[in-house]
């Protein structure tokens, strides 16, 4: 029986997914792939990069987690999760076959349009990767619509560098740059150690033809967002996707106010210009 | 003149004969006597129970419409399997003698649950529940509701507005609901006559006159916190007397805020919204320990942001406070609407 034509248009009702796949990332962090039950639902489901989705576990509640997959991929998607509270323990506790809930998608989401042509920049600290990874993903997908692509990406550690496995793919591609960093070293780590700034030292930044995607911890998109801004980028080419504990996804239930502007509606995704504006 | 052509009286008797005719609808939630001799709003068990005279109670009828803990979703587990499905109330209800700030209140609630995207399950229950309003002859002394167009007497958003002129009560009908509401029981009500609609027009005038001639600040405290004019100094300083209670969020009747948690056993879960409190410092925490408004004074800040700020005016076509007065009863470190309010476009703080 397809779920769509039992139920109203509920806006707290969640879909059913199941867990098609689990992938460890990182001790703490995982990759879940999850498939929505009803296959019609799943044809229904389009997002885009930089969207999130709120994810039940039945028991816990439900918490926002971005989409880490691009949806230049269709048939699943997926959600990146460290393990940092009640609910994403219980979570972690989860295989495949098990089922969860979803809402949304939600919140704005990365403009691919208006990428196009341009030169991309991506800055990427730890478990800030997942949301850029989508809009990546879904560029490099069609990769022949924009200009230059370069990723920097920095973690604590080795240890803590998620999707490790298409890391090296990233780097063995010759239509994109792909420049990696941690800030503390570990046995058999040979590459670059130092905060993500430092690998602005080894590319050629183009600020006038670039738009910089910046996501991370909130200290690491500071000290990026100001030295993207002191050599030469323009506030509105600065685009950040803003963390916060939406937990209705629809403006209502105000944990994410900034203002009157809702990070779940308005956002998550400003430019810098956007987030000066964000004052109460 | 409208209200002339609708308005109709009926005696306290024969509204008590009305009441227990409604009751056999209707779940009626009105005043009565709680413990200790304090005013509560709560169902009716008999129509003699209710009260005619009596300080509004502390915790507004916005109970009846958003509980503090409501079930939305109900979470059925079948082996590995899940089910779930929207849990909508729709029992009649019917809030009688209410105030009219209270109706105000809920007309504030309607206004942000009806806006996109609308809210199936506020919506139906609040469909279902009707509001018959006591107009206030002899306002508290902490109500300012003069100050935001919510009283003392109600020009909109009642079904039915009571006036209290001793042995009768005068009548007018504000909506369909409110029509609904009189239908069978015509009986009892008897067409208003002049010096009735005179005598009231003279309690409306009255009432008015008890708020003295004190002019209402909220539009100097409106300009400077809509343009970021109110100092940090001054937010941090008023910040200091507040204890973090959400005592003011719990009982105000345009406060909805909320989250929402899973509650239950294995077996047969419920998701509830539950009221939350944008005081308290937990409501903005995120899993990472990252807390965007972490002192107080961001918190308090805040709140007065949503509440009287331009920008949500524009948004909701009213400021969120309906002059109650609740505040001022409940708050224990003084930073009520009115003292904040005044402290902003003073510029200074004394506590």
């Amino acid at each position: 029986m397809a779920e769509t034509s039992t139920r109203g248009n509920d806006v707290f009702l969640p879909w059913i997914a199941r867990i098609e796949d689990v992938r460890d990332e990182t001790p703490d962090t995982k990759t879940f792939t999850l498939r929505f039950r009803d296959p019609e639902v799943m044809r229904e489901f389009e997002y885009a990069p930089g969207q999130f989705v709120e994810l039940s576990v039945f028991g816990l509640g439900e918490a926002p987690f971005c989409v880490a997959s691009s949806p230049t991929r269709a048939g699943n998607f997926q959600t990146t999760v460290r393990r940092t509270g009640q609910l994403t323990d219980a979570l972690h506790l989860l295989g495949c076959g098990d089922e969860v809930g979803i809402r949304g998608p939600f919140g704005n989401g990365f403009d691919v349009t208006a990428a196009a042509g341009k030169d991309l920049l991506f800055v990427a600290g730890g478990i800030g990767l997942p949301p850029l990874r989508s809009l990546i993903w879904n560029i490099l997908d069609e990769r022949s619509r924009f200009g230059r692509v370069t990723i920097l990406y920095g973690a604590r550690t080795p240890t803590d560098l998620v999707y490790k496995y298409e890391l090296k793919e990233w780097e063995r591609r010759d239509d994109i740059e792909f420049l990696l960093t941690v800030d503390r070293s570990e046995p058999g780590w040979e590459g670059n150690v130092g905060m993500v700034p430092i690998l602005f030292e080894k590319t050629t930044l183009r600020p006038e033809s670039t738009l910089a995607y910046v996501c991370g911890p909130p200290i690491m998109i500071k000290f990026v967002v100001q030295d993207l801004l002191m050599r030469g980028f323009r506030d509105e080419t600065v685009i950040s996707t803003l963390e916060r504990m939406m937990q209705c996804g629809i403006g209502k239930c105000n944990h994410c106010a900034i203002g009157h502007r809702y990070v779940c509606r308005d956002g998550p995704v400003f430019n810098f210009r956007q987030i000066r504006e964000l004052v109460e | 003149m409208a209200m002339a052509q609708q308005a109709s009286a009926i005696t306290k008797a024969g509204a008590l004969e009305w009441l227990g005719r409604l009751m056999e609808q209707a779940e009626v939630i009105a005043p009565v006597a709680g413990f200790g001799g304090d005013t509560v709003f709560s169902p009716l068990r008999s129509p003699a129970q209710i009260r005619w005279d009596f300080e509004n109670p502390l915790h507004p009828p916005k109970q009846t419409l958003l509980p503090q803990t409501d079930p939305i979703v109900s979470i059925q587990r079948d082996g590995d399997c899940y089910e779930v499905l929207p849990i909508y109330d729709e029992s009649p209800r019917v809030l009688f003698n209410i105030r009219s700030c209270d109706v105000k209140g809920i007309a504030f609630l309607e206004r942000m649950h009806a806006a996109d995207p609308p809210d199936a399950s506020y919506l139906r229950r609040a469909e279902r529940t009707a509001a018959i309003s006591l107009s206030c002859v002899a306002p508290c002394a902490s109500c300012f509701c003069i100050c935001t167009d919510s009283g003392p007497f109600l020009r909109e958003s009642y079904d039915i507005q009571l006036t209290d002129l001793g042995e009768d009560l005068f009548v007018e009908v504000g909506s369909k609901k409110g029509e609904a509401l009189l239908a069978g029981s015509q009986d009892l009500f008897r067409a208003a006559t002049e010096p009735e609609l005179e005598r009231r027009r003279e309690l409306e005038e009255s009432a008015r006159r008890r708020f003295g001639e004190e002019t209402c600040h909220f539009a100097s405290a409106m300009r400077r916190i809509s343009t970021g004019r109110v100092a940090e100094a001054l937010w941090a300083k008023m910040s200091d007397w507040c204890l973090e209670c959400g005592g003011c969020n719990l009982i105000c009747p345009t406060c909805y805020c909320f989250s929402v948690k899973d509650r239950g056993s294995d077996g047969r879960l419920v998701r509830c919204r539950m009221w939350d409190s944008c005081q308290y410092p937990a409501f903005t925490l995120e899993a990472s320990g990252h807390n965007p408004r972490e002192q107080r004074k961001d918190r308090m800040k805040r709140r007065f942001f949503h509440k009287v700020s331009a920008q949500y005016y524009m948004r909701d076509g009213a400021i969120g406070c309906v002059g109650c007065g609740r505040c001022v009863k409940v708050c224990m470190g003084t930073t009520d609407m009115p003292a904040v309010v005044a402290a902003i476009r003073k510029g200074s703080w004394r506590g």
